[in-house]
Parts: structure tokens; sequence; C-alpha cells
């Protein structure tokens, strides 16, 4: 606008004013008018509506959905199309230049046009950033989650919805290989919950593969719900899980039920997409699943991805192994046969371990079943199945995942070294796994546990550091760091507190303090809890097994002398992560368990262990000839002699009702509770195994077997 | 008798010229969109009203602040009345000044000669968001303890200047009774001081300048 504009513009509004209309009451009475119908408005909606309120604030709830009054759900939503670093975008970058150009306005418009129409820009930056605006705040109150039940079968997306989607929206794009467990377990920044308090692990893998395979979790729904729990399979063995898939009737656990096949009624890319959902591909747990039994927490490797990712794919043909026969003799071929069987049983084997294979196995000593098998192994050499083909098995996303997490937790080098010096500097008195012990520098003290949950959060790193390289002089720790003389510079230091943080994520095989603590004042602990604090972690509470052996493998029972299990317990057993507890327990304690490990039996898959093992002919009727026939198979009524006669004679006929022992009249006259007569035996109650045996047959169906 | 009170007061505080600047000026004829304006101002009048008759009962601390809001609904008389019109005022406000913007950028009214008026404008429309954003932690329910989270922590994002903000807001890491403290002080004292002063200038300006004509076609 010029000087000549300008005046035009001023002579014309003072046209316009003398044309015009007074203020008052021409304007004041629209402008009241107005006023009045918006405070007849207002009065109506808090006569009508009210003011909600809400609880009271709580801020243990972590199941709340925030939501902003409505007048900021259009900034909410923005942020939901920024994801992760983006996120500054839409939190600042955005709404300042917004607010910057909407005060700019006058400035950027000068033109002297007026009428709307004439200033297009204007007119269609302004009814844009209106629709805009409309746009965001109507899609954001539409993605207030779906209840539930509208959801369907999916149970991990009403999972997700409940918990999820609040914050998150209908779906969360993340990069391959993020730690997506470790992430919904512990959060990730303020705001968001760590959820490992209100999910159980199970349902958050079933979460993390369902944020990476929504579709996924559908196929599961329809293909696999109908018998199997999320729970049940999800993070579980990709091995089987593949096979079972590929397989159908002829893997061996579906063989007995009537299932399609899955090669033709799913396609490969479903058959990828539920397998993703069943195992995210999330590298943290991929890794832990698969690779942590043989390689621990991260394998030290220094190559570029294409090379993981091949080593991984190709599995164990990436081992040439030397046909060892043609180097050494057979007396030094079984020696490491045995060694690598049971390192405890042959000690003198390490030597020629060390001097023949230690160069590529390391100290990490490859696990074998058996002695023969081993031999022959060694024997032949070539390339054995060491690692399993990881191509054939899990999905392009599941290595993509996996490569990522093996190359970030390998260049986690800080980690490793913290725990050489660890390992060097620390553990004469913090013990392997920080659980501490006596003091050896004051006699009768005890150096309480650095490694438990408490102690790791109520410290912080500098807390940590400062106590390493100061040392603790009250409780006889000398200083560690070299500006107190000691041998650790500032970043070893760091290393080390990298490598105790790194126990919060993954807890070192927990001894729990308190039994360490027993053990040295004599507690006598039963053993039993022994085995369910501590051995049950790695080989489940019945002995179903895990990270260690299965117990109740009848094998297993079959080809260990107890004179094994004693070793294998006292000493540990290198090749595993079996460590020996011959320190924290007595000789007694460890008898003790091998009694409790010979317990173990496979549990049926019914879930009841006794009743599937009765049987008619060898449990039941040497009860019935025993304690029934004398009398009930000579003098008239029941006649207890056979089986047809069991179910089909009597007074009061029938006396057995198949799977229904309350209301069969045989376990009434058994236990007492009959209507007619006395009980029975007259001579009072059967031993209470024998009637346990005869319910359980009942409860069983009473079946001819 | 009201002439002659008029007329001693008019020599003492010269009301007449006042009167006659304000109310009497002539007024270019515009349609029912250019009372928005007032429209609004009504409602943050209101809003005063009813917001100064609220602080009476409100106790600003995490401790008494959701009691005293459930008081004031339910036992204090008309207290849920007033409660009710602070609540949907806020809602009016909002709507009110976008709508007002929206009038004014159509009929090009922040053109030559009320740049500044406009600027002050935009101050006001950041005012009443401001205002928007405090209001809602003070009943200390469920919805104002998370959305006020889920807000700071979105300031805190910006870059360099992110984290000191998400502290000053806060009054430290956590939300707590500093971060009520504050937001109480800053929607009834900060928030009413910054509006008063742009409303104050943007109302002289308006005088001043006169309202903007409604523009004709081949204008």
């Amino acid at each position: 606008m010029n000087e000549k504009e300008r005046q035009e513009y001023l002579e014309q509004y003072k046209k316009e004013k003398e044309k015009g209309v007074p203020f008052f009451p021409d304007i004041i009475f629209k402008d009241a008018v107005v006023s009045l119908v918006i405070f007849i408005a207002l009065v109506a909606l808090a006569y009508f509506v009210g003011a909600p309120l809400e609880p009271r604030a709580d801020p243990a709830d972590t199941n709340y959905t925030p939501r902003p009054e409505w007048y900021f759900l259009f900034l909410f939503q923005l942020l939901k199309y920024f994801p992760g670093s983006l996120e500054v975008i839409g939190v600042f970058i955005i709404p300042s230049v917004a607010v910057i150009l909407l005060l700019a306005l006058p400035l950027i418009d000068r033109s002297p046009k007026r009428y709307f129409l004439r200033r297009p820009m204007i007119l269609g930056a302004t009814i844009l950033s209106v629709i805009g605006v409309l746009f965001l705040t109507i899609q954001s109150s539409r993605e207030i989650p779906l209840p539930p039940e509208l959801v369907g079968g999916d149970q991990t997306a009403v999972l997700y919805t409940e918990n999820c989607a609040p914050c998150h929206g209908p779906s969360i794009t993340v990069p391959v290989g993020v730690n997506l467990h470790e992430i919904i377990a512990q959060s990730r920044h303020e705001g968001m919950p760590a959820w490992s308090g209100d999910l159980t692990s199970d349902e958050i893998d079933a979460l993390a593969g369902f944020i990476i395979s929504p579709a996924g979790s559908q196929l599961f729904t329809d293909n696999c719900s109908e018998c199997h729990q999320v729970a049940e399979l999800v993070a579980s063995d990709p091995v089987a899980l593949k096979k079972s898939i590929q397989l159908g009737m002829e893997f061996a656990p579906h063989a007995e039920v009537e299932i399609p096949d899955w090669n033709k009624s799913i396609s490969q890319e479903d058959q990828t997409k539920l397998l993703n959902f069943l195992v995210a591909p999330d590298g943290q747990r991929l890794f832990a699943t698969n690779c942590a039994p043989c390689h621990g927490q991260s394998v030290a490797f220094a190559g570029g991805e294409e090379q993981v990712l091949d080593t991984i794919s190709q599995g164990g043909l990436h081992l040439e192994m030397p046909p060892w026969r043609e180097m050494l003799s057979e007396n030094e071929l079984d020696l490491l046969a045995r060694y690598v069987t049971d390192p405890g049983s042959v000690p003198e084997g390490e030597e020629t371990f060390q001097a023949n294979c230690a160069n590529c196995h390391g100290s990490r000593i490859p696990s074998s079943e058996d002695v023969e098998a081993a031999r022959q192994i060694i024997a032949e050499g070539g390339a054995h199945d060491t690692m399993p083909v990881w191509g054939d098995v899990l999905t392009p996303e599941q290595l993509d995942a996996l490569v990522t997490f093996t190359i970030a937790a390998a260049e986690g080098t800080s980690v490793e070294i913290g725990q050489e010096l660890y390992s060097q500097s620390c553990v004469s008195c913090h013990g392997e796994f920080g659980e501490g012990g006596p003091n050896p520098s004051r006699a009768g003290d005890i150096i309480f546990p650095i490694s438990t949950a408490e102690y790791l959060k109520t410290r912080d790193d500098f807390t940590i550091r400062a106590i390493i390289a100061q040392g603790q002089p009250n409780y006889g720790m000398s200083p560690f760091g070299s500006a107190f003389g000691g041998p650790l510079d500032d970043e070893e230091i760091d290393a080390v507190v990298a490598y105790i943080r790194s126990w919060e994520a993954n807890p070192p095989v927990e001894l729990p303090p308190e039994v360490v603590i027993d053990v040295e004042q004599n507690v006598v602990l039963d053993t039993k809890q022994i085995y369910d604090q501590l051995c049950s972690q790695c080989h489940g509470l019945n002995g179903e097994g895990g990270i260690g052996p299965a117990f109740e493998n009848l094998q297993f029972q079959a080809t260990r002398t107890d004179t094994q299990l004693y070793n294998a317990i006292n000493i540990g057993h290198d090749a595993t992560s079996m460590i020996g507890w011959g320190d924290v327990l007595s000789a007694d304690q460890i008898q003790q368990m091998i009694q409790i490990i010979r317990r173990f039996r496979p549990s049926p898959v019914s879930g009841q262990p006794t009743t599937a093992a009765v049987s008619f002919s060898s449990d039941v009727m040497p009860i019935f000839q025993a304690e029934c026939v004398a009398c009930h198979g000579n003098f008239g009524g029941w006649d207890a002699s056979s089986y047809t006669s069991v179910l089909g004679t009597g007074d009061h006929a029938p006396m057995i009702i198949p799977g229904d022992p309350e209301n069969s009249f045989l376990a009434q006259k058994m236990i007492g509770t009959q209507s007619i007569g006395e009980i029975m035996p007259p001579a009072g109650l059967l031993p209470e195994d024998e009637i346990q045996v005869i319910l359980d047959w009942i409860e069983a169906g009473a079946l001819d077997n | 008798m009201s002439v002659h009170i008029g007329d001693w007061l008019d020599e003492r505080i010269g009301w007449r010229n006042v009167w006659e600047a304000i109310f009497l000026r002539k007024i270019p004829k515009v349609n029912w969109f250019y009372t928005l304006g007032s429209a609004t101002l009504f409602v943050a009048v209101l809003q005063g009203i009813t917001g100064i008759l609220l602080t009476i009962y409100y106790v600003p601390t995490p401790d008494h602040a959701y009691d005293s809001v459930v008081f004031i609904t339910t036992q204090v008389p008309g207290g849920w009345f007033i409660r009710g019109v602070h609540h949907w005022g806020a809602s009016a406000m909002v709507i009110l000044a976008v709508l007002h913007m929206v009038r004014v950028i159509m009929s090009g009214s922040y053109k030559y000669p009320r740049e500044v008026t406009w600027f002050t404008g935009v101050g006001l429309l950041l005012a009443v968001m401001g205002f928007g954003f405090t209001g809602y932690l003070l009943p200390w329910d469920q919805k104002a303890y998370w959305a006020t989270i889920v807000g700071t922590r979105i300031a805190g994002v910006a870059p360099l200047i992110g984290d000191p903000i998400l502290r000053i807001m806060r009054g430290g890491e956590e939300l707590s009774a500093v971060t009520l403290a504050r937001f109480f002080g800053a929607h009834i004292w900060v928030l009413p001081a910054t509006l008063l002063l742009f409303l104050g200038f943007h109302m002289y300006l308006v005088i001043r300048l006169g309202i903007s004509a409604v523009p004709r076609k081949e204008e």
C-alpha cells in the first residue's frame, strides 16, 4: 500500500462513517442481542448439561486415557502423525510457524485489496487451515477407541485397544529391530506407563506382535484360537511354530486333531504375518529366545550387517570343522567326546579341548547329549549342524530384527568391557552376579547384593560411579578410581557402571539374597523350596524344562546316573549356563535335590495326572478283588467281579455314573455320603488312596481299560 | 434530578466527553458478523465474574482442590451453576475468538491502519488458549491430571528450551502441588493481567480507528 492508496482508504472510510450509524444505540443493540443469545445458550448448557467432574486424580492409575479439552484435540491429533524423533515437528515447529504466520499476517498481505474474493491466497489459506483444524479435531474424536466388544474375538486387539490405542491411535509404526518388549514393559518416555506391572510377559509379547503384525493377530484368531490361547504360543520356539504350520497334521502335537492344510488355506504371505505376530520381530526377544541359550547376552563380533545376516540365515553351515580323526588319537577322541558330554567327569579333557578346540569354540564347550554322537562329530568334522539354519525358520522381518539387535548388542562393548573389569576387580567381594557374601576385609560382615532390582533402582549412575571411584573405606572397600590411587580410569569405571546397570534389564541368574545369607548362617532351607526358587527358573516348576533340560523327560531320567546329577549340581556344566551350586548347597541338600529331580514325570496333556493314569484292570479291579468280591460276587446284589457286572448289577443300579463320582452310589457308599444302608465295606473306610483311585476312575469316565 | 447529578459529575470527571467519544461516535453500517468481537468481550467479562466467584471456595492444593470443587458443585448455593457457566464459557470463548478472527481475515480488517489491532488480537487469542490450558488442571480430577501430564510433556519436546519450559510449567520434574499452584497463579493472576493489558490496547485501537467498513466488491 503506498501513500496514495492509504489516503484514498482513509477518505473512503470517512465517507462510510458519515453514511453510517451511531455506535449507541444501533451497534450496541446488535451486540446486546448477540451477547444475550450467547448468555442464554451458556445458561442452558450450565443448567441442563453442567460441568463434568471425573473421579479424583489418581497418579497410580495407568489405565486412564488422557484426552485434552476439545479445543486442543487438533494439536493432540497432529502429534500422532509425527512419531518418535519427528515429534518435534508436530509439537514445536508446525505450531510455532503457524503462530508466527498468523501474527505476521498484516505484514505478509500488504495489498490494498480488501474484498475476500479479490484475495484468493489468503482466502484459500484460511479455508485450508480451518478445514485442517476441523479435520484433525474430528479425526481425533473418532479415534476414541472402540469398546472391546466391537473388536470381535481378537483378544490381542482388545488388549491393544484398551491399553495402547488411547495414546497411540489405531496403529504404531516401529522401525525394524526395535526392542519393543522392553519398551512396553519398562516404558520409554514420560507419560507412558511401565506396563510390566499391569500386563503379563505373555501379554506384552502379544502386544509387541500385534503392533508389528496386526494382520497376524487376526489370522491367529481365525485359525488357531479355537485350540490355542495367545499366551501359550506367543514368543515360543519359532522352529516348532514354523513346523506346525508347514507340516499340518504331520506335526506331532497336531496328529490327533482335524486341521486343514494350512499351506493351502493360508497364503505364504499370511503365514509370514502370523509368524511375525507370534514371534514378534523384536530383536532383543528373538535373541533371548533363540540365541541366548548358546550365545549368552550378546555375540562378540565385528563384521557387517550382510555378514551377520548370512551367518544367521545359513546357520551352522558356516562352521567348517576339520576331521579330527586324522590329527588325534582314538584315546584323545574318546576323551574329547566324553569331555563335551560331561566336562565334570573328565577334567583332564580340558587340556585337550583348550589345545585343539578353544580356538574356534572359545571357552564355551559345544554341548552334546551322548558320547557316541559327539565322538562322531569330532571325528568327521565338516559342516555339522551346530547352529540351526535360521533362514528356514524366521521370517524376513524377524531376521532383520535379529540382525539389527545382534549388531547393536555387539556394539554395546562398554558392557562387555565392564563385565571383564568387573570379573577382574569386583568379583572377589561382590560375587559373579553381584550377589555379595562375607566381607573378606571385615570378619563377620556381610556384603549386601548389588544386583537386586531394589539396589539398582535406588542408586543412580552418579552414586555408583562415586562408590567405585572413591571406595567405601568405612566398609573396607578401597578406592578403585585412578584419581584416588585405584586401578580404573574414568572410562573404565563408566564401563563397570554400564555393566552393573545392565543387570537391571538383564537380571543375572539371580541368587535371591536371602538364600545366600541364610546359607551363610547355616539356616537349613527346605530343598523343595530351593528348587522352586532357583532351579525352576531354568528347569521349570514341574521339571518341564526351559533354558535347562526337562527333568520330566523320561529319556533324561534314564540316561543320567545319580552321580552325574550330583556332579552337575555340584560343579555345574561348563557347556551350558548351568552353574555349580556346590558353594551354596550342602551335600545333603544336593542329595535331596536329586530325589526331587527323580520324582518329575511327564505331565499328561489333560493336566489331571492321576485321573488319566487310572486303569480298570490294573488299578481298580485289584481293589474290588481284595475288598469287595468276597461278598459282592457271591451273595447277590451288586457284583464286583467283572467290568460289566460292576456297572450293570446291584439293587440300586446303576452303581456308577461315569464321570460323576459325587452322584455315583458306589462312591457314596465308600465315603459315607450314601442315603440308603451302611457305609461299605462294613469294617470302615478303605485306605484313602484306594478310594481316590476309584473316584478318579469314575471321574475319568469309568472306562474298561 | 438525574440531569443534575450528570452535570455535577461531568463537571468533575468529564464523562460526557468519554461518552460522546465512545458511544455517540459514528460508525460504518456493518453486518451481524461484526458483533463477534463484542460477544467475545462479553463472554470474557462473564468468565471474569464467574471465575472470581469460584475462587471464593476453590482451594488450589492437591489435597483440597478436588474436594473444594465437589463442595462448590454440591453444597454452595448456585455453585454448580456458576461452575457450569464458567466451564461452558471457556469453550464459547475459544469458539467466539476464533470466529472473530476468521471474520477479521475475511473482511481484510487487519490491513492499514489496523495492523497493531491485529497483533494484539493474536496475543489475546494465545491468552485465551492459555486460560483453557491452565484452567483444566484446577479441578484436579483424572482428566485434569492426565491431560496436563500429556500437555506439559508436549511442551517439553521443544528443542533446547523444551526441558526448561517443562520444569517451569511443572515446577519440577513431576506434576505436583507446585504445578497446581503455578497453574492456579497463571490462571487467575498472570493471564488475566496479560489479557487486560492486550484487551485495553485492543479496545483503545478499535475506538480510535473505528470499526472497519464491510469491503465493497471492487475494494
